[in-house]
Protein backbone atom coordinates (compact mmCIF):
# COMPACT_ATOMS: atom_id res chain seq x y z
CA UNK A 1 0.00 0.00 0.00
CA UNK A 2 2.35 2.76 1.19
CA UNK A 3 5.41 3.49 3.28
CA UNK A 4 5.75 5.57 6.44
CA UNK A 5 8.81 7.79 6.53
CA UNK A 6 8.38 9.87 9.65
CA UNK A 7 5.97 10.19 12.54
CA UNK A 8 5.00 12.32 15.54
CA UNK A 9 2.61 11.56 18.36
CA UNK A 10 1.08 13.62 21.16
CA UNK A 11 -0.61 11.33 23.66
CA UNK A 12 -1.22 10.91 27.39
CA UNK A 13 2.29 9.41 27.57
CA UNK A 14 5.84 10.67 26.97
CA UNK A 15 5.68 10.35 23.19
CA UNK A 16 6.56 13.87 22.09
CA UNK A 17 9.02 14.88 20.84
CA UNK A 18 9.83 11.56 19.19
CA UNK A 19 13.46 11.58 20.33
CA UNK A 20 12.39 11.80 23.98
CA UNK A 21 9.74 9.07 23.86
CA UNK A 22 9.61 6.88 26.96
CA UNK A 23 6.92 4.23 27.33
CA UNK A 24 8.41 2.59 30.43
CA UNK A 25 7.04 5.11 32.91
CA UNK A 26 3.36 5.47 32.22
CA UNK A 27 1.01 8.29 33.15
CA UNK A 28 -2.06 6.76 34.73
CA UNK A 29 -5.70 7.67 34.17
CA UNK A 30 -7.35 10.14 36.50
CA UNK A 31 -11.09 9.78 37.11
CA UNK A 32 -11.40 7.51 34.09
CA UNK A 33 -9.67 9.90 31.70
CA UNK A 34 -6.24 9.85 30.12
CA UNK A 35 -5.54 13.44 29.14
CA UNK A 36 -2.79 14.20 26.63
CA UNK A 37 0.53 15.61 27.79
CA UNK A 38 0.58 18.78 25.75
CA UNK A 39 3.95 20.30 24.80
CA UNK A 40 4.68 24.04 24.63
CA UNK A 41 3.78 24.15 20.92
CA UNK A 42 6.67 26.48 20.13
CA UNK A 43 6.17 25.95 16.37
CA UNK A 44 2.65 27.42 16.44
CA UNK A 45 2.48 31.26 16.42
CA UNK A 46 0.95 32.56 19.68
CA UNK A 47 -1.66 34.58 17.81
CA UNK A 48 -2.94 31.36 16.23
CA UNK A 49 -2.43 29.13 19.25
CA UNK A 50 -4.63 31.29 21.48
CA UNK A 51 -7.68 30.52 19.37
CA UNK A 52 -7.14 26.78 19.09
CA UNK A 53 -9.07 24.17 20.97
CA UNK A 54 -7.26 21.12 22.31
CA UNK A 55 -7.85 18.89 19.28
CA UNK A 56 -6.48 21.57 16.97
CA UNK A 57 -3.49 22.18 19.24
CA UNK A 58 -2.60 18.49 19.41
CA UNK A 59 -3.15 17.87 15.71
CA UNK A 60 -1.32 20.94 14.49
CA UNK A 61 1.40 20.56 17.14
CA UNK A 62 2.20 17.00 16.00
CA UNK A 63 1.88 17.89 12.31
CA UNK A 64 4.27 20.85 12.55
CA UNK A 65 7.07 18.36 13.26
CA UNK A 66 6.53 16.82 9.80
CA UNK A 67 5.32 19.59 7.48
CA UNK A 68 8.85 20.91 7.05
CA UNK A 69 9.28 17.92 4.72
CA UNK A 70 6.78 19.57 2.35
CA UNK A 71 4.02 16.99 1.85
CA UNK A 72 1.92 17.38 -1.30
CA UNK A 73 -1.31 17.13 0.67
CA UNK A 74 -2.91 16.62 4.07
CA UNK A 75 -5.28 13.78 5.00
CA UNK A 76 -6.66 13.73 8.54
CA UNK A 77 -9.06 11.41 10.34
CA UNK A 78 -11.04 12.56 13.37
CA UNK A 79 -14.00 10.97 15.03
CA UNK A 80 -15.27 14.08 16.79
CA UNK A 81 -13.02 17.00 15.78
CA UNK A 82 -12.96 19.99 18.14
CA UNK A 83 -15.97 18.88 20.11
CA UNK A 84 -15.31 21.07 23.15
CA UNK A 85 -15.50 24.22 21.01
CA UNK A 86 -18.55 22.84 19.24
CA UNK A 87 -20.37 22.40 22.54
CA UNK A 88 -19.33 25.89 23.67
CA UNK A 89 -20.76 27.31 20.46
CA UNK A 90 -24.01 25.37 20.77
CA UNK A 91 -24.39 26.48 24.39
CA UNK A 92 -23.88 30.09 23.30
CA UNK A 93 -26.72 29.75 20.80
CA UNK A 94 -29.02 28.84 23.68
CA UNK A 95 -27.57 31.25 26.26
CA UNK A 96 -27.68 34.26 23.97
CA UNK A 97 -30.92 33.25 22.24
CA UNK A 98 -29.35 32.91 18.79
CA UNK A 99 -28.11 36.49 19.08
CA UNK A 100 -24.52 37.77 18.91
CA UNK A 101 -22.17 34.77 18.90
CA UNK A 102 -18.36 34.61 18.96
CA UNK A 103 -16.85 33.31 15.71
CA UNK A 104 -13.82 31.57 17.20
CA UNK A 105 -15.64 28.62 18.80
CA UNK A 106 -17.57 28.04 15.58
CA UNK A 107 -14.51 28.24 13.34
CA UNK A 108 -12.52 25.90 15.58
CA UNK A 109 -15.29 23.38 16.09
CA UNK A 110 -15.66 22.12 12.54
CA UNK A 111 -14.04 18.74 12.01
CA UNK A 112 -11.93 20.01 9.12
CA UNK A 113 -10.49 22.92 11.15
CA UNK A 114 -7.47 20.82 12.13
CA UNK A 115 -6.38 19.90 8.60
CA UNK A 116 -7.16 23.47 7.51
CA UNK A 117 -4.97 24.98 10.24
CA UNK A 118 -2.12 22.64 9.29
CA UNK A 119 -2.50 23.74 5.67
CA UNK A 120 -2.59 27.44 6.56
CA UNK A 121 0.37 27.34 8.91
CA UNK A 122 2.53 25.35 6.51
CA UNK A 123 1.34 27.26 3.41
CA UNK A 124 0.31 23.91 1.94
CA UNK A 125 -2.15 24.53 -0.89
CA UNK A 126 -2.43 20.88 -1.91
CA UNK A 127 -5.11 18.28 -1.25
CA UNK A 128 -6.69 18.88 2.17
CA UNK A 129 -9.27 16.42 3.38
CA UNK A 130 -10.73 15.31 6.70
CA UNK A 131 -12.44 11.98 7.24
CA UNK A 132 -14.99 11.75 10.05
CA UNK A 133 -16.30 8.20 10.24
CA UNK A 134 -16.33 7.74 14.02
CA UNK A 135 -14.25 4.66 14.87
CA UNK A 136 -12.95 4.20 11.33
CA UNK A 137 -11.97 7.82 10.66
CA UNK A 138 -8.24 7.12 10.65
CA UNK A 139 -8.59 3.97 8.57
CA UNK A 140 -10.58 5.90 5.96
CA UNK A 141 -7.90 8.61 5.93
CA UNK A 142 -5.34 5.84 5.35
CA UNK A 143 -7.35 4.46 2.44
CA UNK A 144 -7.66 7.96 0.97
CA UNK A 145 -3.89 8.49 1.21
CA UNK A 146 -3.35 5.07 -0.39
CA UNK A 147 -5.67 5.88 -3.32
CA UNK A 148 -4.02 9.29 -3.81
CA UNK A 149 -0.61 7.65 -3.95
CA UNK A 150 -1.91 5.01 -6.35
CA UNK A 151 -3.14 7.77 -8.66
CA UNK A 152 0.45 8.89 -8.72
CA UNK A 153 -0.25 12.58 -9.28
CA UNK A 154 1.48 13.53 -6.06
CA UNK A 155 4.28 11.84 -4.17
CA UNK A 156 3.99 12.49 -0.46
CA UNK A 157 1.17 13.07 2.04
CA UNK A 158 0.78 14.01 5.66
CA UNK A 159 -1.55 11.39 7.13
CA UNK A 160 -2.83 11.65 10.67
CA UNK A 161 -5.56 11.46 13.24
CA UNK A 162 -6.65 13.42 16.29
CA UNK A 163 -9.40 13.33 18.89
CA UNK A 164 -9.94 15.04 22.22
CA UNK A 165 -11.88 14.33 25.40
CA UNK A 166 -14.61 16.93 25.72
CA UNK A 167 -16.26 17.31 29.12
CA UNK A 168 -19.75 17.37 27.70
CA UNK A 169 -19.30 14.37 25.42
CA UNK A 170 -17.54 12.43 28.17
CA UNK A 171 -20.59 12.85 30.39
CA UNK A 172 -22.95 11.70 27.63
CA UNK A 173 -20.76 8.66 26.88
CA UNK A 174 -20.43 7.89 30.60
CA UNK A 175 -24.20 7.98 31.05
CA UNK A 176 -24.47 5.73 28.00
CA UNK A 177 -22.22 3.18 29.70
CA UNK A 178 -19.11 3.66 27.59
CA UNK A 179 -16.83 4.23 30.59
CA UNK A 180 -16.20 2.24 33.73
CA UNK A 181 -17.79 3.52 36.91
CA UNK A 182 -14.99 2.12 39.07
CA UNK A 183 -11.72 4.07 39.15
CA UNK A 184 -9.11 2.62 36.79
CA UNK A 185 -5.52 3.77 36.50
CA UNK A 186 -3.60 1.36 34.29
CA UNK A 187 -3.21 -2.27 33.16
CA UNK A 188 -5.81 -3.51 35.69
CA UNK A 189 -8.25 -2.20 33.07
CA UNK A 190 -8.00 -5.59 31.35
CA UNK A 191 -8.67 -7.66 34.46
CA UNK A 192 -11.89 -6.03 35.70
CA UNK A 193 -14.29 -7.96 33.42
CA UNK A 194 -16.89 -5.22 33.59
CA UNK A 195 -18.60 -3.01 31.04
CA UNK A 196 -16.96 0.21 29.87
CA UNK A 197 -13.42 1.45 29.36
CA UNK A 198 -11.39 4.64 30.00
CA UNK A 199 -11.46 7.78 27.86
CA UNK A 200 -8.41 8.90 25.96
CA UNK A 201 -7.21 11.44 23.45
CA UNK A 202 -4.23 12.22 21.26
CA UNK A 203 -2.83 12.96 17.84
CA UNK A 204 -0.57 10.85 15.64
CA UNK A 205 0.87 12.07 12.34
CA UNK A 206 2.74 10.18 9.63
CA UNK A 207 4.56 11.17 6.48
CA UNK A 208 3.71 8.61 3.78
CA UNK A 209 4.77 7.89 0.20
CA UNK A 210 5.38 4.93 -2.13
CA UNK A 211 9.13 4.69 -1.73
CA UNK A 212 10.77 2.02 0.43
CA UNK A 213 14.02 4.01 0.58
CA UNK A 214 14.64 5.15 4.17
CA UNK A 215 11.09 4.15 5.18
CA UNK A 216 10.41 3.20 8.80
CA UNK A 217 7.34 1.02 8.18
CA UNK A 218 5.32 -0.45 5.35
CA UNK A 219 1.53 -0.49 5.59
CA UNK A 220 0.79 -3.64 3.58
CA UNK A 221 -2.97 -3.85 3.78
CA UNK A 222 -6.09 -2.47 5.50
CA UNK A 223 -9.51 -4.02 5.88
CA UNK A 224 -12.49 -2.30 7.49
CA UNK A 225 -15.92 -3.67 8.24
CA UNK A 226 -19.11 -2.86 10.12
CA UNK A 227 -20.68 -5.77 11.94
CA UNK A 228 -21.73 -6.99 15.36
CA UNK A 229 -21.34 -10.61 14.25
CA UNK A 230 -18.29 -12.21 15.90
CA UNK A 231 -18.23 -15.05 13.39
CA UNK A 232 -18.03 -12.57 10.52
CA UNK A 233 -15.08 -10.77 12.14
CA UNK A 234 -13.27 -14.11 12.41
CA UNK A 235 -14.14 -14.98 8.81
CA UNK A 236 -12.94 -11.61 7.53
CA UNK A 237 -9.71 -11.99 9.46
CA UNK A 238 -9.10 -15.43 7.96
CA UNK A 239 -9.67 -13.95 4.49
CA UNK A 240 -7.29 -11.08 5.31
CA UNK A 241 -4.64 -13.56 6.47
CA UNK A 242 -5.05 -15.66 3.33
CA UNK A 243 -4.80 -12.60 1.10
CA UNK A 244 -1.59 -11.58 2.83
CA UNK A 245 -0.31 -15.10 3.33
CA UNK A 246 3.32 -14.36 2.49
CA UNK A 247 3.62 -11.51 4.96
CA UNK A 248 1.48 -13.20 7.60
CA UNK A 249 3.82 -16.19 7.65
CA UNK A 250 6.30 -13.86 9.34
CA UNK A 251 3.80 -12.08 11.57
CA UNK A 252 5.15 -12.02 15.05
CA UNK A 253 2.88 -9.63 16.91
CA UNK A 254 -0.76 -8.71 17.26
CA UNK A 255 -1.41 -5.16 18.51
CA UNK A 256 -4.87 -5.49 19.97
CA UNK A 257 -7.24 -2.62 20.68
CA UNK A 258 -8.59 -4.52 23.71
CA UNK A 259 -10.02 -1.89 26.04
CA UNK A 260 -11.29 -3.74 29.11
CA UNK A 261 -14.93 -3.53 28.07
CA UNK A 262 -16.29 -7.04 28.55
CA UNK A 263 -19.06 -6.35 26.01
CA UNK A 264 -16.58 -6.16 23.10
CA UNK A 265 -13.96 -8.60 24.40
CA UNK A 266 -15.47 -11.41 22.31
CA UNK A 267 -14.20 -9.78 19.11
CA UNK A 268 -10.63 -9.53 20.38
CA UNK A 269 -10.76 -13.10 21.71
CA UNK A 270 -12.03 -14.34 18.34
CA UNK A 271 -9.12 -12.69 16.53
CA UNK A 272 -6.60 -14.16 18.95
CA UNK A 273 -8.14 -17.56 18.38
CA UNK A 274 -7.83 -17.21 14.60
CA UNK A 275 -4.17 -16.21 14.90
CA UNK A 276 -3.36 -19.04 17.29
CA UNK A 277 -1.53 -19.16 20.62
CA UNK A 278 1.97 -18.55 19.25
CA UNK A 279 1.42 -14.89 18.30
CA UNK A 280 2.22 -12.50 21.19
CA UNK A 281 -0.46 -9.91 21.95
CA UNK A 282 0.33 -6.29 22.86
CA UNK A 283 -2.36 -4.00 24.29
CA UNK A 284 -2.19 -0.23 24.53
CA UNK A 285 -5.53 1.27 25.60
CA UNK A 286 -4.35 1.39 29.24
CA UNK A 287 -1.94 4.14 28.18
CA UNK A 288 -3.87 5.80 25.36
CA UNK A 289 -7.46 5.37 26.52
CA UNK A 290 -10.29 4.72 24.10
CA UNK A 291 -11.22 7.20 21.40
CA UNK A 292 -12.41 7.05 17.82
CA UNK A 293 -8.95 7.30 16.30
CA UNK A 294 -6.99 5.34 18.93
CA UNK A 295 -5.79 3.06 16.14
CA UNK A 296 -3.47 5.85 15.00
CA UNK A 297 -1.67 5.40 18.32
CA UNK A 298 -1.41 1.67 17.58
CA UNK A 299 0.15 2.43 14.19
CA UNK A 300 2.59 4.81 15.86
CA UNK A 301 3.54 1.98 18.26
CA UNK A 302 4.02 -0.38 15.31
CA UNK A 303 6.38 2.05 13.59
CA UNK A 304 8.41 2.33 16.79
CA UNK A 305 8.67 -1.44 17.14
CA UNK A 306 9.82 -1.77 13.53
CA UNK A 307 12.40 0.94 14.18
CA UNK A 308 13.91 -1.29 16.85
CA UNK A 309 12.23 0.03 20.01
CA UNK A 310 10.75 -3.00 21.81
CA UNK A 311 7.61 -2.39 23.85
CA UNK A 312 7.95 -2.54 27.65
CA UNK A 313 6.49 -5.57 29.47
CA UNK A 314 3.30 -3.79 30.57
CA UNK A 315 2.04 -3.91 26.98
CA UNK A 316 2.07 -7.69 26.68
CA UNK A 317 -0.90 -9.86 27.48
CA UNK A 318 1.22 -12.97 27.96
CA UNK A 319 4.83 -13.18 26.78
CA UNK A 320 6.80 -10.72 24.68
CA UNK A 321 8.08 -11.76 21.23
CA UNK A 322 11.25 -13.83 21.45
CA UNK A 323 12.68 -12.65 18.12
CA UNK A 324 12.77 -9.26 16.38
CA UNK A 325 9.35 -8.26 15.08
CA UNK A 326 9.11 -7.73 11.32
CA UNK A 327 5.38 -8.04 10.68
CA UNK A 328 2.58 -6.68 12.87
CA UNK A 329 -1.18 -7.11 12.67
CA UNK A 330 -3.24 -4.33 14.28
CA UNK A 331 -6.83 -5.19 15.12
CA UNK A 332 -9.26 -2.71 16.64
CA UNK A 333 -12.96 -2.36 17.03
CA UNK A 334 -14.92 0.70 18.10
CA UNK A 335 -17.96 -0.01 20.23
CA UNK A 336 -18.25 -3.51 18.86
CA UNK A 337 -19.36 -2.26 15.46
CA UNK A 338 -16.50 -0.71 13.47
CA UNK A 339 -13.61 -3.13 12.96
CA UNK A 340 -10.29 -2.82 11.18
CA UNK A 341 -7.27 -4.98 10.39
CA UNK A 342 -4.01 -3.26 9.46
CA UNK A 343 -0.90 -5.17 8.44
CA UNK A 344 2.38 -3.32 9.01
CA UNK A 345 5.75 -4.77 8.05
CA UNK A 346 9.43 -3.98 8.05
CA UNK A 347 9.92 -1.87 4.89
CA UNK A 348 13.33 -3.31 4.15
CA UNK A 349 11.95 -6.84 3.88
CA UNK A 350 8.95 -6.15 1.66
CA UNK A 351 9.57 -4.23 -1.57
CA UNK A 352 6.55 -2.33 -2.84
CA UNK A 353 4.20 -4.40 -4.96
CA UNK A 354 2.43 -2.15 -7.45
CA UNK B 1 -18.28 53.33 37.71
CA UNK B 2 -15.24 55.61 37.58
CA UNK B 3 -13.52 55.90 34.20
CA UNK B 4 -10.24 54.39 35.44
CA UNK B 5 -12.11 51.49 36.99
CA UNK B 6 -13.97 50.92 33.72
CA UNK B 7 -10.68 50.94 31.80
CA UNK B 8 -9.22 48.35 34.14
CA UNK B 9 -12.31 46.14 33.83
CA UNK B 10 -12.33 46.44 30.03
CA UNK B 11 -8.66 45.44 29.77
CA UNK B 12 -9.34 42.31 31.82
CA UNK B 13 -12.30 41.48 29.58
CA UNK B 14 -10.23 42.00 26.40
CA UNK B 15 -7.56 39.59 27.65
CA UNK B 16 -10.20 37.04 28.70
CA UNK B 17 -12.40 37.23 25.58
CA UNK B 18 -9.49 37.09 23.16
CA UNK B 19 -7.51 34.56 25.23
CA UNK B 20 -4.44 36.80 24.96
CA UNK B 21 -1.86 34.47 26.44
CA UNK B 22 1.23 36.26 27.76
CA UNK B 23 -0.58 39.63 27.93
CA UNK B 24 -1.42 41.07 31.34
CA UNK B 25 -4.35 43.48 31.46
CA UNK B 26 -2.21 46.12 33.17
CA UNK B 27 0.30 45.95 30.30
CA UNK B 28 -2.27 47.27 27.79
CA UNK B 29 -1.79 51.03 27.45
CA UNK B 30 -4.87 53.24 27.19
CA UNK B 31 -3.78 54.72 23.85
CA UNK B 32 -2.10 51.60 22.43
CA UNK B 33 -3.61 50.66 19.02
CA UNK B 34 -5.65 47.47 19.27
CA UNK B 35 -5.03 46.45 15.64
CA UNK B 36 -1.91 46.37 13.52
CA UNK B 37 0.93 47.55 15.71
CA UNK B 38 0.30 47.57 19.43
CA UNK B 39 -1.78 44.58 20.51
CA UNK B 40 -1.72 43.18 16.96
CA UNK B 41 -5.32 42.04 16.86
CA UNK B 42 -6.99 40.93 13.61
CA UNK B 43 -10.42 40.92 11.95
CA UNK B 44 -11.73 37.93 13.93
CA UNK B 45 -10.74 39.74 17.13
CA UNK B 46 -12.78 42.76 16.03
CA UNK B 47 -15.89 40.56 15.92
CA UNK B 48 -15.01 39.14 19.33
CA UNK B 49 -14.74 42.72 20.69
CA UNK B 50 -18.15 43.63 19.24
CA UNK B 51 -19.55 40.53 20.98
CA UNK B 52 -17.83 41.67 24.20
CA UNK B 53 -19.48 45.10 24.01
CA UNK B 54 -22.85 43.48 23.39
CA UNK B 55 -22.69 40.95 26.18
CA UNK B 56 -21.00 43.00 28.88
CA UNK B 57 -22.37 46.48 28.20
CA UNK B 58 -25.52 45.93 26.13
CA UNK B 59 -24.08 47.86 23.18
CA UNK B 60 -25.11 46.82 19.68
CA UNK B 61 -22.75 48.00 16.92
CA UNK B 62 -24.27 47.25 13.53
CA UNK B 63 -22.49 49.77 11.32
CA UNK B 64 -18.93 48.64 10.42
CA UNK B 65 -17.87 52.29 9.97
CA UNK B 66 -18.94 53.01 13.53
CA UNK B 67 -17.05 49.93 14.70
CA UNK B 68 -13.82 51.20 13.14
CA UNK B 69 -14.07 54.43 15.14
CA UNK B 70 -14.81 52.61 18.39
CA UNK B 71 -12.26 49.80 18.22
CA UNK B 72 -9.15 51.99 18.01
CA UNK B 73 -7.76 51.75 21.53
CA UNK B 74 -8.96 51.35 25.11
CA UNK B 75 -9.69 55.11 25.38
CA UNK B 76 -12.06 55.09 22.38
CA UNK B 77 -13.79 51.95 23.61
CA UNK B 78 -14.32 53.43 27.06
CA UNK B 79 -15.63 56.70 25.54
CA UNK B 80 -18.19 54.72 23.56
CA UNK B 81 -19.14 52.49 26.50
CA UNK B 82 -19.74 55.52 28.75
CA UNK B 83 -21.95 57.14 26.08
CA UNK B 84 -23.95 54.08 24.95
CA UNK B 85 -24.00 51.39 27.65
CA UNK B 86 -27.38 49.95 28.57
CA UNK B 87 -26.14 47.77 31.40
Amino acid sequence: MFYIHDNACISPQRTFPEAESDLEQISEASEGKLFAREPAYDKIPLGVLRRMGKAARMGVGAAMELVTQKPDGIVIGTSEGGLEDCIKFLNQIIEYKEGVLTPTNFVQSTTNAIAAQIGLLSANKGYNCTHAHRGLSFENAMLDAYMLLEEGKKKKYLLGAVDEISAYNYNIERLGGSYKSDPVKGPELYEMHTAGTIAGEGAAMFLVNKSADSAIAHVQDIKTLHTRDVARVATELRAFLTKNEKQMARTSLLISGENGDERVQKYYSACEEVLGPNIPVARYKHISGEYGTANSFALWLATRILQGHPLPAHFYKHAAPVSPVSSILIYNNYKGLQHSFILVTDPQETPYLA
Amino acid sequence: MEREELKSQLKKQIVEFLNLMQVKPEDIKDDEPLFGEGLGLDSIDSIELIVLLNREYGIDIKDPKEGRKVLVDVNTMVDYIEAHRTK
